[in-house]
Protein backbone atom coordinates (compact mmCIF):
# COMPACT_ATOMS: atom_id res chain seq x y z
CA UNK A 1 0.00 0.00 0.00
CA UNK A 2 1.14 3.63 -0.95
CA UNK A 3 1.87 5.44 2.33
CA UNK A 4 0.69 9.03 2.95
CA UNK A 5 1.51 11.48 5.74
CA UNK A 6 -0.14 11.22 8.84
CA UNK A 7 -0.13 13.68 12.23
CA UNK A 8 -1.78 13.15 15.69
CA UNK A 9 -1.76 15.84 17.93
CA UNK A 10 -2.73 15.98 20.98
CA UNK A 11 -3.07 19.23 23.15
CA UNK A 12 0.82 18.35 25.09
CA UNK A 13 2.46 17.56 21.97
CA UNK A 14 2.72 16.61 17.99
CA UNK A 15 2.05 12.25 19.34
CA UNK A 16 3.17 11.40 15.42
CA UNK A 17 4.35 13.18 12.61
CA UNK A 18 4.94 10.61 9.31
CA UNK A 19 3.85 8.28 7.19
CA UNK A 20 1.78 6.19 6.82
CA UNK A 21 -0.27 3.08 5.15
CA UNK A 22 -3.52 2.82 6.35
CA UNK A 23 -5.60 4.79 9.31
CA UNK A 24 -9.08 2.94 11.12
CA UNK A 25 -10.38 5.56 13.47
CA UNK A 26 -13.30 5.35 15.40
CA UNK A 27 -15.48 7.98 14.73
CA UNK A 28 -19.02 8.95 16.57
CA UNK A 29 -21.23 7.50 13.40
CA UNK A 30 -18.80 4.52 13.32
CA UNK A 31 -15.61 3.16 12.23
CA UNK A 32 -13.51 4.65 8.90
CA UNK A 33 -10.67 3.40 7.32
CA UNK A 34 -8.10 6.19 5.51
CA UNK A 35 -5.97 5.37 2.69
CA UNK A 36 -3.66 7.76 0.33
CA UNK A 37 -6.28 9.46 -2.26
CA UNK A 38 -9.18 9.33 0.45
CA UNK A 39 -11.51 12.45 -0.50
CA UNK A 40 -11.12 15.41 2.01
CA UNK A 41 -13.44 13.70 5.00
CA UNK A 42 -14.11 15.04 8.45
CA UNK A 43 -15.38 14.00 11.41
CA UNK A 44 -15.80 13.58 15.03
CA UNK A 45 -13.69 10.91 17.23
CA UNK A 46 -15.00 9.47 20.31
CA UNK A 47 -13.54 7.75 23.06
CA UNK A 48 -12.12 4.63 21.38
CA UNK A 49 -9.30 2.89 20.02
CA UNK A 50 -7.62 3.66 16.48
CA UNK A 51 -5.12 1.69 14.43
CA UNK A 52 -2.78 3.08 11.86
CA UNK A 53 -0.69 0.86 9.61
CA UNK A 54 3.13 1.76 9.90
CA UNK A 55 5.66 -0.94 7.48
CA UNK A 56 2.51 -3.41 7.30
CA UNK A 57 2.02 -3.37 10.84
CA UNK A 58 -1.10 -2.14 12.71
CA UNK A 59 -0.17 -0.45 16.07
CA UNK A 60 -2.99 -0.05 18.37
CA UNK A 61 -3.66 3.19 20.32
CA UNK A 62 -6.35 4.20 22.67
CA UNK A 63 -7.61 7.67 22.01
CA UNK A 64 -10.30 9.90 23.59
CA UNK A 65 -12.67 12.68 21.72
CA UNK A 66 -11.49 14.49 18.93
CA UNK A 67 -11.38 15.09 15.28
CA UNK A 68 -10.12 13.28 12.22
CA UNK A 69 -9.44 15.37 8.79
CA UNK A 70 -8.41 14.03 5.62
CA UNK A 71 -7.00 17.16 3.10
CA UNK A 72 -5.24 16.05 -0.08
CA UNK A 73 -1.98 16.47 1.42
CA UNK A 74 -2.18 14.96 4.83
CA UNK A 75 -4.57 13.58 7.49
CA UNK A 76 -4.14 15.09 10.87
CA UNK A 77 -6.05 13.95 13.66
CA UNK A 78 -6.20 16.16 16.90
CA UNK A 79 -7.36 13.71 19.98
CA UNK A 80 -7.33 14.57 23.65
CA UNK A 81 -5.13 11.82 24.83
CA UNK A 82 -3.68 9.15 22.23
CA UNK A 83 -1.83 6.85 24.02
CA UNK A 84 -0.33 3.26 21.43
CA UNK A 85 -1.37 -0.12 23.12
CA UNK A 86 2.46 -0.50 24.53
CA UNK A 87 2.22 2.51 26.40
CA UNK A 88 -0.69 2.05 28.73
CA UNK A 89 0.41 1.08 31.83
CA UNK A 90 -2.72 -0.97 33.01
CA UNK A 91 -2.59 -0.76 36.67
CA UNK A 92 -2.98 2.49 36.62
CA UNK A 93 -5.93 2.19 33.98
CA UNK A 94 -7.26 -0.26 36.62
CA UNK A 95 -6.86 1.92 39.38
CA UNK A 96 -8.38 5.02 37.57
CA UNK A 97 -11.35 2.63 36.57
CA UNK A 98 -12.22 1.52 40.38
CA UNK A 99 -12.32 5.39 41.10
CA UNK A 100 -14.36 6.45 38.58
CA UNK A 101 -16.77 3.37 39.81
CA UNK A 102 -16.55 4.76 43.18
CA UNK A 103 -17.42 8.27 42.02
CA UNK A 104 -19.90 7.12 40.08
CA UNK A 105 -21.71 5.46 43.19
CA UNK A 106 -21.21 8.78 44.77
CA UNK A 107 -22.37 10.87 41.96
CA UNK A 108 -25.42 12.99 43.37
CA UNK A 109 -25.90 15.23 40.47
CA UNK A 110 -26.29 14.76 36.88
CA UNK A 111 -23.42 16.80 36.45
CA UNK A 112 -20.88 13.88 38.56
CA UNK A 113 -22.43 11.24 37.36
CA UNK A 114 -21.44 12.50 33.44
CA UNK A 115 -18.28 13.60 35.13
CA UNK A 116 -17.62 10.12 36.28
CA UNK A 117 -18.82 8.29 33.67
CA UNK A 118 -16.47 10.00 31.02
CA UNK A 119 -14.03 8.58 33.22
CA UNK A 120 -14.64 5.16 33.33
CA UNK A 121 -15.37 4.74 30.00
CA UNK A 122 -11.82 6.11 29.26
CA UNK A 123 -10.54 4.06 32.03
CA UNK A 124 -12.22 0.69 30.07
CA UNK A 125 -10.85 2.15 26.75
CA UNK A 126 -7.36 1.93 27.91
CA UNK A 127 -7.77 -1.24 29.68
CA UNK A 128 -9.64 -2.84 26.31
CA UNK A 129 -6.70 -1.51 24.27
CA UNK A 130 -3.72 -2.97 26.02
CA UNK A 131 -5.73 -6.14 26.58
CA UNK A 132 -4.71 -6.64 22.58
CA UNK A 133 -1.31 -7.16 23.10
CA UNK A 134 -1.06 -10.56 25.06
CA UNK B 1 28.27 49.15 64.61
CA UNK B 2 26.54 46.26 66.02
CA UNK B 3 23.41 47.05 64.28
CA UNK B 4 24.35 47.73 60.78
CA UNK B 5 26.49 44.37 60.84
CA UNK B 6 22.95 42.63 61.85
CA UNK B 7 21.51 44.59 58.99
CA UNK B 8 24.15 43.71 56.65
CA UNK B 9 23.60 39.74 57.25
CA UNK B 10 19.91 39.71 57.28
CA UNK B 11 19.76 41.54 53.63
CA UNK B 12 22.30 38.85 52.97
CA UNK B 13 20.39 36.20 53.85
CA UNK B 14 16.93 37.40 52.09
CA UNK B 15 19.00 37.78 49.13
CA UNK B 16 20.05 34.20 49.50
CA UNK B 17 16.50 33.56 49.33
CA UNK B 18 15.60 35.78 46.86
CA UNK B 19 18.28 34.58 44.26
CA UNK B 20 17.63 31.42 44.80
CA UNK B 21 14.00 31.62 43.99
CA UNK B 22 14.98 33.52 40.99
CA UNK B 23 16.80 30.91 40.03
CA UNK B 24 13.69 28.18 40.39
CA UNK B 25 11.64 30.34 38.64
CA UNK B 26 14.08 30.69 35.34
CA UNK B 27 14.02 26.50 34.93
CA UNK B 28 10.35 26.47 35.49
CA UNK B 29 10.16 28.88 33.09
CA UNK B 30 12.22 26.70 30.45
CA UNK B 31 9.68 23.86 30.74
CA UNK B 32 6.82 26.00 30.99
CA UNK B 33 7.62 27.84 27.45
CA UNK B 34 8.10 24.45 25.94
CA UNK B 35 4.96 23.30 27.11
CA UNK B 36 3.45 26.51 26.09
CA UNK B 37 4.87 25.96 22.06
CA UNK B 38 3.93 22.38 22.34
CA UNK B 39 0.12 23.12 23.34
CA UNK B 40 -0.19 25.67 20.57
CA UNK B 41 -0.46 23.79 17.38
CA UNK B 42 -3.50 21.51 18.56
CA UNK B 43 -5.50 24.63 19.27
CA UNK B 44 -4.51 26.35 16.22
CA UNK B 45 -5.32 23.41 14.17
CA UNK B 46 -8.52 22.90 15.86
CA UNK B 47 -9.45 26.71 15.54
CA UNK B 48 -8.66 26.32 11.32
CA UNK B 49 -11.07 22.88 11.51
CA UNK B 50 -13.57 25.16 12.72
CA UNK B 51 -13.25 27.99 10.92
CA UNK B 52 -13.47 25.73 8.29
CA UNK B 53 -16.47 24.11 8.79
CA UNK B 54 -18.33 27.77 9.74
CA UNK B 55 -16.99 29.13 6.14
CA UNK B 56 -19.37 29.66 3.70
CA UNK B 57 -22.08 27.83 4.65
CA UNK B 58 -25.02 29.60 7.05
CA UNK B 59 -23.85 27.21 10.05
CA UNK B 60 -26.89 27.70 12.59
CA UNK B 61 -25.71 26.33 15.81
CA UNK B 62 -26.69 27.48 19.54
CA UNK B 63 -22.56 27.85 20.26
CA UNK B 64 -21.95 30.77 17.24
CA UNK B 65 -25.30 33.26 18.16
CA UNK B 66 -25.25 35.63 20.04
CA UNK B 67 -27.43 36.31 22.73
CA UNK B 68 -28.75 39.33 25.08
CA UNK B 69 -26.44 38.91 27.46
CA UNK B 70 -27.45 38.89 31.28
CA UNK B 71 -25.16 36.85 33.21
CA UNK B 72 -22.15 36.17 32.50
CA UNK B 73 -18.87 33.73 33.42
CA UNK B 74 -15.34 34.49 33.82
CA UNK B 75 -12.78 32.16 33.91
CA UNK B 76 -10.07 33.70 35.69
CA UNK B 77 -6.26 32.31 35.33
CA UNK B 78 -3.90 33.34 38.37
CA UNK B 79 -1.14 31.61 40.14
CA UNK B 80 -1.02 29.66 43.01
CA UNK B 81 1.57 31.70 45.08
CA UNK B 82 2.49 35.32 45.10
CA UNK B 83 6.14 37.09 45.11
CA UNK B 84 5.44 37.71 41.08
CA UNK B 85 5.27 40.71 40.77
CA UNK B 86 2.23 42.46 39.17
CA UNK B 87 1.14 39.69 37.71
CA UNK B 88 -1.62 37.83 40.18
CA UNK B 89 -3.02 41.42 40.70
CA UNK B 90 -2.70 42.36 36.87
CA UNK B 91 -5.18 39.69 35.40
CA UNK B 92 -7.68 39.92 38.70
CA UNK B 93 -8.10 43.86 38.41
CA UNK B 94 -8.79 43.31 34.49
CA UNK B 95 -11.50 41.18 35.35
CA UNK B 96 -12.82 43.14 37.48
CA UNK B 97 -12.58 46.52 35.44
CA UNK B 98 -14.50 43.75 32.23
CA UNK B 99 -17.72 43.77 34.84
CA UNK B 100 -17.85 46.93 36.11
CA UNK B 101 -20.88 48.11 33.38
CA UNK B 102 -22.88 45.26 34.39
CA UNK B 103 -25.81 44.94 35.88
CA UNK B 104 -25.18 41.52 37.43
CA UNK B 105 -21.56 39.99 38.89
CA UNK B 106 -20.34 36.98 36.91
CA UNK B 107 -19.85 34.22 38.08
CA UNK B 108 -16.57 32.67 38.30
CA UNK B 109 -14.63 29.35 37.88
CA UNK B 110 -10.94 30.54 39.42
CA UNK B 111 -8.07 28.65 38.51
CA UNK B 112 -4.91 29.56 41.11
CA UNK B 113 -5.45 30.05 44.51
CA UNK B 114 -4.62 33.79 44.72
CA UNK B 115 -7.35 33.88 42.08
CA UNK B 116 -9.72 32.22 44.53
CA UNK B 117 -8.95 34.03 46.96
CA UNK B 118 -9.21 36.92 45.73
CA UNK B 119 -13.21 36.48 44.60
CA UNK B 120 -14.23 34.16 46.79
CA UNK B 121 -13.24 37.45 49.63
CA UNK B 122 -15.20 39.67 47.36
CA UNK B 123 -18.28 37.69 47.59
CA UNK B 124 -18.39 36.86 43.60
CA UNK B 125 -20.72 33.70 43.29
CA UNK B 126 -17.89 30.69 43.24
CA UNK B 127 -18.98 28.08 40.61
CA UNK B 128 -15.49 26.20 41.15
CA UNK B 129 -12.13 26.66 42.54
CA UNK B 130 -8.72 24.95 41.53
CA UNK B 131 -5.58 25.01 43.12
CA UNK B 132 -2.05 23.82 42.26
CA UNK B 133 -3.34 22.31 38.88
CA UNK B 134 -1.68 24.89 36.82
CA UNK B 135 2.20 23.92 36.62
CA UNK B 136 1.03 19.92 35.27
CA UNK B 137 -2.34 20.28 33.66
CA UNK B 138 -3.48 17.88 32.05
CA UNK B 139 -6.23 17.65 28.91
CA UNK B 140 -8.58 15.37 31.42
CA UNK B 141 -9.06 18.67 33.71
CA UNK B 142 -9.07 21.00 31.09
CA UNK B 143 -11.88 19.53 29.86
CA UNK B 144 -13.95 19.01 33.16
CA UNK B 145 -13.71 22.70 33.45
CA UNK B 146 -14.64 23.27 29.84
CA UNK B 147 -17.76 20.80 30.62
CA UNK B 148 -19.03 23.14 33.39
CA UNK B 149 -18.59 25.92 31.45
CA UNK B 150 -20.35 24.26 28.19
CA UNK B 151 -23.09 22.69 30.38
CA UNK B 152 -23.83 26.52 31.86
CA UNK B 153 -24.05 28.00 28.66
CA UNK B 154 -26.00 25.29 27.08
CA UNK B 155 -28.46 25.64 30.27
CA UNK B 156 -28.89 29.39 29.90
CA UNK B 157 -27.66 29.74 33.19
CA UNK B 158 -24.78 32.26 31.25
CA UNK B 159 -25.00 34.40 28.21
CA UNK B 160 -21.18 34.38 27.81
CA UNK B 161 -17.91 32.79 28.75
CA UNK B 162 -14.40 34.83 28.94
CA UNK B 163 -11.57 33.43 29.82
CA UNK B 164 -8.84 36.21 31.50
CA UNK B 165 -5.24 34.86 31.45
CA UNK B 166 -2.14 36.59 30.72
CA UNK B 167 -0.49 36.12 27.44
CA UNK B 168 3.37 35.58 27.63
CA UNK B 169 4.91 38.16 25.39
CA UNK B 170 8.81 36.99 26.45
CA UNK B 171 10.39 36.54 29.71
CA UNK B 172 10.51 39.88 30.39
CA UNK B 173 6.77 41.18 29.31
CA UNK B 174 3.61 39.74 29.97
CA UNK B 175 0.23 40.80 29.55
CA UNK B 176 -3.34 40.43 30.89
CA UNK B 177 -5.59 39.38 28.37
CA UNK B 178 -9.52 38.14 27.93
CA UNK B 179 -11.05 35.93 25.27
CA UNK B 180 -14.38 35.17 24.49
CA UNK B 181 -15.37 31.78 24.44
CA UNK B 182 -18.81 31.14 23.85
CA UNK B 183 -20.51 32.30 22.05
CA UNK B 184 -17.81 31.09 19.64
CA UNK B 185 -16.26 33.20 16.49
CA UNK B 186 -15.15 32.08 13.57
CA UNK B 187 -13.28 33.94 10.61
CA UNK B 188 -14.29 33.28 7.35
CA UNK B 189 -11.51 31.21 4.76
CA UNK B 190 -10.90 31.58 1.62
CA UNK B 191 -11.56 27.68 1.29
CA UNK B 192 -12.01 26.11 -2.21
CA UNK B 193 -12.08 22.18 -1.12
CA UNK B 194 -15.14 20.23 -0.52
CA UNK B 195 -14.64 18.88 2.37
CA UNK B 196 -17.37 15.47 3.64
CA UNK B 197 -18.20 16.18 6.65
CA UNK B 198 -19.25 13.07 8.66
CA UNK B 199 -22.44 12.81 9.25
CA UNK B 200 -22.96 16.86 8.73
CA UNK B 201 -20.98 19.91 9.40
CA UNK B 202 -23.16 20.99 12.58
CA UNK B 203 -22.24 17.81 14.25
CA UNK B 204 -18.84 17.44 13.64
CA UNK B 205 -19.05 21.67 14.94
CA UNK B 206 -21.02 20.75 17.95
CA UNK B 207 -18.58 18.08 18.36
CA UNK B 208 -15.51 20.18 18.14
CA UNK B 209 -16.97 23.02 20.29
CA UNK B 210 -16.04 21.34 24.16
CA UNK B 211 -12.93 20.02 22.36
CA UNK B 212 -12.15 23.75 21.34
CA UNK B 213 -12.64 24.83 24.64
CA UNK B 214 -10.62 22.56 26.60
CA UNK B 215 -7.49 23.74 24.22
CA UNK B 216 -8.50 27.41 24.90
CA UNK B 217 -8.36 26.63 28.52
CA UNK B 218 -4.83 24.40 28.30
CA UNK B 219 -3.90 27.23 26.29
CA UNK B 220 -4.73 29.86 29.11
CA UNK B 221 -3.34 27.96 31.81
CA UNK B 222 0.20 27.14 30.17
CA UNK B 223 0.64 30.08 28.86
CA UNK B 224 -0.27 32.12 32.08
CA UNK B 225 2.06 29.43 34.13
CA UNK B 226 4.79 30.42 31.47
CA UNK B 227 4.28 34.43 32.22
CA UNK B 228 4.18 33.80 36.24
CA UNK B 229 7.25 32.45 36.06
CA UNK B 230 8.78 35.28 33.69
CA UNK B 231 7.13 37.62 36.39
CA UNK B 232 8.60 35.77 39.33
CA UNK B 233 12.15 35.93 38.25
CA UNK B 234 12.02 39.41 36.87
CA UNK B 235 10.62 40.34 40.39
CA UNK B 236 13.09 38.26 41.80
CA UNK B 237 15.93 39.58 39.98
CA UNK B 238 14.88 43.40 41.12
CA UNK B 239 14.93 41.81 44.68
CA UNK B 240 18.20 40.69 44.30
CA UNK B 241 20.01 43.62 42.78
CA UNK B 242 18.36 45.94 45.52
CA UNK B 243 19.65 44.02 48.58
CA UNK B 244 23.35 44.14 46.61
CA UNK B 245 22.81 47.80 46.28
CA UNK B 246 21.43 47.79 50.21
CA UNK B 247 24.60 45.63 50.84
CA UNK B 248 26.84 47.91 49.83
CA UNK B 249 25.57 50.94 51.03
CA UNK B 250 25.41 48.96 54.43
CA UNK B 251 28.95 47.80 54.57
CA UNK B 252 29.95 51.27 53.82
CA UNK B 253 28.54 52.65 56.37
CA UNK B 254 29.93 50.25 58.47
CA UNK B 255 33.72 50.97 57.33
CA UNK B 256 32.88 54.34 58.36
CA UNK B 257 31.75 53.88 61.90
CA UNK B 258 34.57 51.18 62.27
CA UNK B 259 37.02 53.56 61.17
CA UNK B 260 35.60 56.46 63.26
CA UNK B 261 35.86 54.30 66.13
CA UNK B 262 39.40 53.23 65.68
CA UNK B 263 40.27 56.90 64.87
CA UNK B 264 38.96 57.99 68.43
CA UNK B 265 40.79 54.97 69.90
CA UNK B 266 43.77 56.44 68.71
CA UNK B 267 42.99 59.61 69.62
CA UNK B 268 41.86 58.26 73.04
CA UNK B 269 46.16 56.38 73.42
CA UNK B 270 48.41 59.47 71.78
CA UNK B 271 46.56 62.38 74.50
CA UNK B 272 47.13 60.02 77.04
CA UNK B 273 51.02 58.83 76.12
CA UNK B 274 51.42 62.66 75.62
CA UNK B 275 49.82 64.09 78.85
CA UNK B 276 52.29 61.55 80.28
CA UNK B 277 55.41 61.95 79.03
Amino acid sequence: MTPFKLQIITPEKTFYDGEVEQVIARTTVGDVGILRGHEPYCAALGVGQMRVMINGEFRRAATSGGIIKVSREQTTILVQTCEWAEDIDVSRANKARDAAEERRKAAVNDKELALAEAKLQRALNRIDTASFLK
Amino acid sequence: MKAIKRRIKSVGSTKQITKAMQLVASSKLRKAKARAEQARPYFNELYKTMCEIASGKNLETHFTQKREIKNRLFIVVAGDRGLAGGYNSNVMKMAVAAHKDDAVKPKIIAIGRKAAEFFSKRGYSMVAAYANIAENIKPNTAQDIADIAINMFNSGEVDEVVVFYTMFISSMSQQPQSMTVLPMTTVELEDTTEMTYDPSPEAVFNRIVPRFTASLIQCAVVESYASEQGARRTAMENATDNADAMTENLSLLYNRARQASITTEIIDIVSGASAQG
